[in-house]
């Protein structure tokens, strides 16, 4: 199962993908409207949200554990 | 032996070395337990455990990374076919009754881990939250569940079963709390979030 380059959701069926196309490596949740992939920043913050809401944690530490995620992922390894 | 030969054993031996490494952890404990004790349980030397995973730390980070992995999928698979609020709590505590010892290890120590350690289990709990309240907003538009603030929820339902892994000398002791209990804590959870027909 291919997994979202940018925050690593698996993408099980087609809906799971950018615009629903197959043959992209990011996930329909890091995508922009016209299709391409989120930025870092984006990521960031769209990723502390995701922890603050299905936790309800304090924001820094939620950014924090972001931060590390971020940095396991193929899109975003330095 | 060919590259292509070495290569499958080499990832061959990293699985190994993690499967052996969770039972171990869940055993003798995430902070306490010797890499010395997961190579011979390996039956590798101890060169070899270090030769995949350069510290201590890195090899229990791939050991929390796995189990998140095989417990979030399981989640992902069932919530992808609109299942309902008792069958997604039910994969959650099928999936950490699977490895309910690492599990217990994980949240009675997370306090004393390293950085990166305490931030994968942030994001494993927070992949487990988003499928429970995926199902639980479903259930809360259809005037199935009380309305709520979602990470409440989640953090109650989490609360409760950490109570009863943290405490698992007092509720099931020599025994595995979930295969117990499950039952029980789910009914109880799913009672406490049902919207009454006198609430409606």
């Amino acid at each position: 199962m291919k997994m979202c380059i940018a925050c690593g959701m698996p993408m099980k069926t087609q809906a799971d993908f950018a615009m629903e196309d197959e043959t992209k490596d990011y996930c329909v949740h890091c995508t922009r409207p016209d299709g391409t992939m989120q930025s870092y920043e984006e990521k960031l913050v769209s990723l502390t949200g995701f922890i603050v809401k299905t936790q309800g944690m304090d924001e820094k530490v939620a950014q924090m554990a972001a931060k590390e995620m971020l940095s396991k992922l193929p899109a975003w390894k330095v | 032996m060919s590259d292509s030969q070495r290569q499958k054993q080499k990832i061959q031996t990293r699985k190994k070395l993690i499967d052996v490494a969770l039972n171990q952890f869940a055993k003798d404990g995430l902070t306490t337990t010797r890499t010395l004790d997961i190579a011979s349980s390996a039956k590798v030397s101890h060169g070899t455990v270090f030769a995949h995973f350069a510290t201590r730390e890195i090899l229990l980070d791939a050991v929390i990374e796995e189990f998140g992995i095989r417990i979030t999928n399981r989640l992902h698979e069932l919530v992808s076919t609109n299942c309902g609020m008792k069958d997604v709590l039910s994969a959650h505590l099928r999936g950490i009754s699977e490895y309910e010892s690492f599990y217990t290890q994980l949240i009675l120590e997370r306090r004393l881990l390293h950085e990166s350690a305490r931030n994968s289990l942030i994001m494993i709990q927070s992949a487990i939250s988003f499928h429970i309240i995926q199902v639980a907003e479903r259930e809360i538009e259809a005037c199935k569940l009380c309305r709520m603030p979602v990470d409440l929820l989640f953090n109650t339902w989490v609360g409760l079963i950490h109570y009863y892994l943290g405490n698992g000398d007092l509720f099931a002791p020599g025994d595995f709390v979930l295969a117990r209990y499950s039952q029980q804590l789910i009914e109880h959870y799913i009672n406490l979030i049902t919207l009454r027909t006198e609430d409606k």
